[in-house]
């Protein structure tokens, strides 16, 4: 019962929070609408005892992808007006998108009523039941393939964000401190022996 | 099992409420015992004395993403290591071999980004 009211509550702000990230005119708010939603979806998550997963959401959404998302939004110079003027440009895009969402909500509700509901719900599992744990011996053994392709994927992603956006700027004036560390008297200074003058 | 988050949901339900709290205190005692209302000034922004030059959105140095970027992928990378470590008892030494298949690979990134200077702000 309670978890009932905790899911309709979690719910609900996630659909205000979501529905805050497309109504509100400044990005910045937009993106910390965002936030919540991520952090209100982990909070379900939690609640079909998935904690893994929702820790790895706040984790990596709320932590990581959101930090380049105000990146972007806060420090990009952002036309409002560029931006509305392609509105209706690419609406078709976004009720599209819309589309095939709704068609997937149908899917898993019809699928639910065809009885061929995979999950079953979540069954009561015991207190020491650790779902990480679980997680963890499937992972590294049945799916070890998947998941050295995902080191992969992380190589390449490290690989193509250096080659976009690494830049070397020319003639730059930087201090090598090895350098000066491991300079010698011989580097600086010579000593050279002058024959004292003859007098005349 | 949920019954083990219970004290995470009240520490959840107090901090919102000890954060409405503050703020509605906050807007109420400002409303209602403030000695000097509303005046232009006081809305105004303050920037150590003068107006602000201009907006703050502007263009940025693209290397600020490019250590957001890196920080995501070292981010899952441990993300990936949360569950090995807790789960390493029961996957034993094959666990160990793909982990360091895991890492290797990911190394030779760290290296690539190290090496390139990717890593250096100068």
């Amino acid at each position: 019962m309670l978890v009932m009211i905790l899911f309709y509550a979690f719910s609900a702000v996630l659909i205000a929070a979501a529905l805050g990230v497309i109504t509100t005119r400044n990005p910045v708010y937009s993106a910390l609408c965002l936030v919540l939603a991520f952090f209100t979806s982990a909070c379900i998550w939690i609640l079909i005892e998935a904690e893994f997963l929702a820790i790895v959401l706040v984790l990596v959404y709320v932590g990581a992808v959101m930090v380049l998302f105000l990146f972007v939004v806060m420090m990009l110079d952002i036309n409002v007006e560029e931006l509305r003027s392609g509105f209706t440009r690419y609406a078709w895009l976004g009720w599209l998108t819309a589309f095939v969402v709704i068609l997937e909500l149908v899917g898993v509700l019809a699928a639910r009523r065809l009885g061929v509901d995979a999950t079953q719900g979540t069954v009561p599992v015991p207190a020491d039941y650790s779902n990480t744990h679980e997680l963890g011996t499937v992972l590294y053994t049945q799916y070890v393939y998947a998941f050295e392709l995902a080191a992969v994927l992380l190589l390449v992603a490290i690989v193509a964000a250096i080659a976009l956006t690494m830049r070397r700027r020319q003639g730059l004036k930087v201090q090598d401190i090895s350098a000066q560390v491991a300079v010698r008297r011989e580097d600086r200074v010579r000593l050279v022996r002058i024959e004292p003058e003859k007098r005349p | 099992m949920l019954s083990n988050y219970l004290p995470i949901l009240i520490y959840l339900a107090v901090a919102t409420g000890v954060g409405v709290a503050l703020l509605v205190i906050g807007a109420l005692i400002g409303r209602y015992f403030t000695r000097y209302p509303d005046d232009v000034e006081k809305r105004s922004a303050y920037e150590c004395g003068f107006e602000a030059f201009e907006d703050s959105r502007r263009r940025f140095d693209v290397r600020y993403y490019l250590v957001a970027i890196l920080f995501i992928v070292f981010d899952l990378e441990i993300a990936f290591l949360f569950p090995w470590a807790v789960a390493l008892d029961a996957i034993g030494s094959a666990g160990l071999v793909a982990m360091g298949i895991f890492l290797a690979i990911l190394v030779v990134g760290f290296a690539y980004e190290w090496k390139k200077g990717a890593l250096e702000w100068d």
